[in-house]
């Protein structure tokens, strides 16, 4: 094994406890890494997952020695963030963590983005309580050296606020998320009878739309696991979806079989969308694609790893 | 008189937090605050007024930094960006205070200022098509000459009294405006441009546009197209009188420069009647609903 993927939430927006999602799961964003045969932790995205995953780790790392780990948050929207303060390392002595994301327009520190919802008002603990010693940085486009041969590289992407991919390269394999993000559209489409056309900006519209979608498609190209935003069908983001960030099954599927992936994973599962509905969707999303790709599909289900 | 660390320093806290024209904001405010309002809306206005694009510009280009390419079209920064978080970058700029207090009194009126701004911006852009630039040069033409007398601003709102020496000067002495602001306040907008221009990361041309407009012949660098385009440009709004930027008495156009370009005076003429339709245009999208 060089990568194994273990997902500890899965579900978009809002946490979805209940009957109706019992076998994909209800927990926001929250995905647990591994590396090689020192089974080296990362984790993308503190979610409200991330609590069972704390458990987890502290049953497996923590008779190694200190917790010593790296969050990288692909945005700081609150589903990608509201499990942190119940991340129970944070309140043990010695756990060192760095926390990285990047920060919108207002350039607020991530310390104040995330740590901030330890306060009295939101939380008993406040950050300044934490055992933990836990260092923040920003992240934008970039490459960095992770060391131990670890490679991550950072792509922006398209959502209502600023949104990485990562992607991670280890001994020869390659691990991506493409969430949350939706395809760049023109927004400045229009038709010659609408007032104000004018034919240069629907052109230019055009051609950046295409390209910071080829740019997209590049950063995920060949990956051996892709786990990409499938908030909406198809038809969902036509009525009325659009702009908001997300993507559907049907864009997902053809940009990874485009970039030629391995392994597409279908995530941040819309909230709503019971565990019958999804596996609807997916069992016929397979079976439009049987035999016209090499394309392995799979749903994003809590508790499930999946290794390279 | 405060020496030349002083208006720097006076300076550079002022740019980080630059406010918008007057003229624009209104409009910017209610755009951004309507659920309806489409991308072309917010282009367009955010295309009216020079601090905004100068902000937008910085975001896209400091957020992506990692692009090869400095990115000047605002159509793609939108797309890039995303609505919100343009329309949030909108409603968090602060507005140009107004001209009630006389304690402040500002020598520049912001209406003429930024007719000016934008004639040169608009007659840049129709210079560049004239001369059959790639269609995708076009917006940073447009960009360059809205935002080349960008250094007056805060000049004429942080050293007002000064500013105001420096009109008089000029009136005066018959002088450029850069002289004259250098002999009141030890710098001018070339230079003050030229600091906001990096402080928001627009790239290599655009600070040799604001930086040499008036000095053509020191100018060693590669874009010499952009910077001779808005040169001309500039000249055009001066001597047709469209906007007001202060400068009654600027050096005369050297004949090289529309040799150079390629273009006559008789096609300055033919441009008023193309610029001048703009602005009445952008005048009147302006305007806020109800008022």
């Amino acid at each position: 094994m060089s990568i194994r993927v273990t997902f500890w939430g899965v579900r978009g927006s809002i946490p979805t406890p209940g009957p109706k999602t019992v076998k994909y799961g209800g927990n926001t964003a929250c995905l647990e890494l591994r590396f090689g045969k020192e089974e080296r932790l990362i984790i993308i995205d503190a979610g409200s997952g991330i609590r069972e995953l704390a458990g987890a780790i502290l049953a497996k790392d923590l008779k190694k020695g200190p917790i010593n780990t790296k969050i990288f948050l692909t945005h700081t929207h609150w589903d990608h963030i509201m499990g942190f303060p119940f991340f129970t390392p944070n309140f043990i002595p010695g756990t060192q963590l760095e926390v990285y994301g990047p920060v919108s327009f207002e350039d607020d520190p991530l310390e104040k983005v995330v740590g901030g919802q330890l306060q009295y008002r939101y939380f008993p603990v406040n950050i300044d309580q934490l055992a933990a010693a836990i260092t923040y940085s920003r992240l934008k486009e970039d490459t960095l050296d992770l060391g131990g041969g670890l490679k991550l590289t950072t792509k922006y992407l398209n959502h209502p606020i600023t949104v990485l991919g990562y992607k991670f390269e280890y001994e020869g394999k390659a691990f991506c998320t493409a969430y949350d993000h939706e395809p760049y559209r023109n927004l400045f489409e229009s038709q010659p009878d609408e007032p104000g056309y004018d034919e240069a900006t629907v052109r230019e519209g055009a051609q950046a739309a295409q390209e910071e979608n080829e740019k997209v498609q590049a950063f995920f190209a060949g990956a051996d696991i892709l786990v990409h935003d499938t908030q909406y069908t198809g038809k969902e983001y036509q009525a009325g979806k659009q702009g908001w960030g997300h993507s559907s099954f049907e864009w997902a599927i053809n940009a990874a079989h485009r970039a030629g992936v391995k392994h597409l994973v279908l995530f941040h599962h819309e909230p709503t969308r019971s565990d019958q509905e999804l596996e609807g969707i997916y069992n016929r999303c397979v079976a439009r694609i049987k035999g016209r790709t090499s394309l392995v599909v799979s749903v994003a289900e809590e508790g499930k790893s999946i290794e390279v | 008189m405060k020496d030349k660390d002083q208006v720097l320093a006076v300076i550079k806290t002022y740019i980080s937090k630059m406010p918008s024209l007057p003229v624009a904001w209104s409009k910017i405010q209610e755009i951004s605050r309507n659920p309806k309002a489409t991308p072309a809306d917010l282009n367009q206005v955010i295309s009216l007024d020079p601090v905004l694009m100068g902000r937008v510009m910085k975001l896209i280009n400091s957020a992506y930094y990692g692009l090869n390419n400095q990115i000047t079209s605002l159509v793609r920064a939108i797309i890039m960006l995303g609505i919100n978080t343009i329309k949030n970058l909108a409603l968090s700029t602060a507005v140009l205070g107004g001209l009630s207090n006389k304690a402040n009194f500002q020598a520049l009126n912001n209406e003429g200022f930024w007719r000016h701004s934008l004639c040169v911006g608009v007659a840049a852009k129709q210079i560049a098509i004239k001369r059959r630039k790639d269609p995708k040069q076009l917006e940073e033409y447009f960009v360059s000459g809205l935002l080349h007398d960008i250094g007056k601003i805060p000049l004429n709102n942080k050293l007002s009294a000064e500013y105001v020496q420096a009109l008089s000067l000029t009136d005066k002495e018959h002088l450029p405006l850069y002289l004259t602001e250098e002999r009141a306040m030890e710098v001018n907008h070339c230079e003050v441009g030229r600091l906001i221009v990096k402080n928001w990361n627009l790239g290599p041309a655009m600070e040799d546009v604001v930086f040499f407009h008036h000095f053509l012949d020191a100018y060693p660098g590669d874009n010499r197209d952009v910077l001779l385009t808005v040169a001309a440009a500039n000249y055009f709004a001066n001597s047709y009188q469209i906007g007001f930027s202060g400068d009654r008495f600027p050096a005369p156009l050297a004949p090289s420069v529309l040799e150079e370009l390629n273009i006559t005076r008789d096609y300055l003429d033919e441009l008023e009647s193309k610029v001048s339709p703009e602005i009445e245009k952008a005048k009147i999208f302006l305007q806020v609903s109800g008022s």
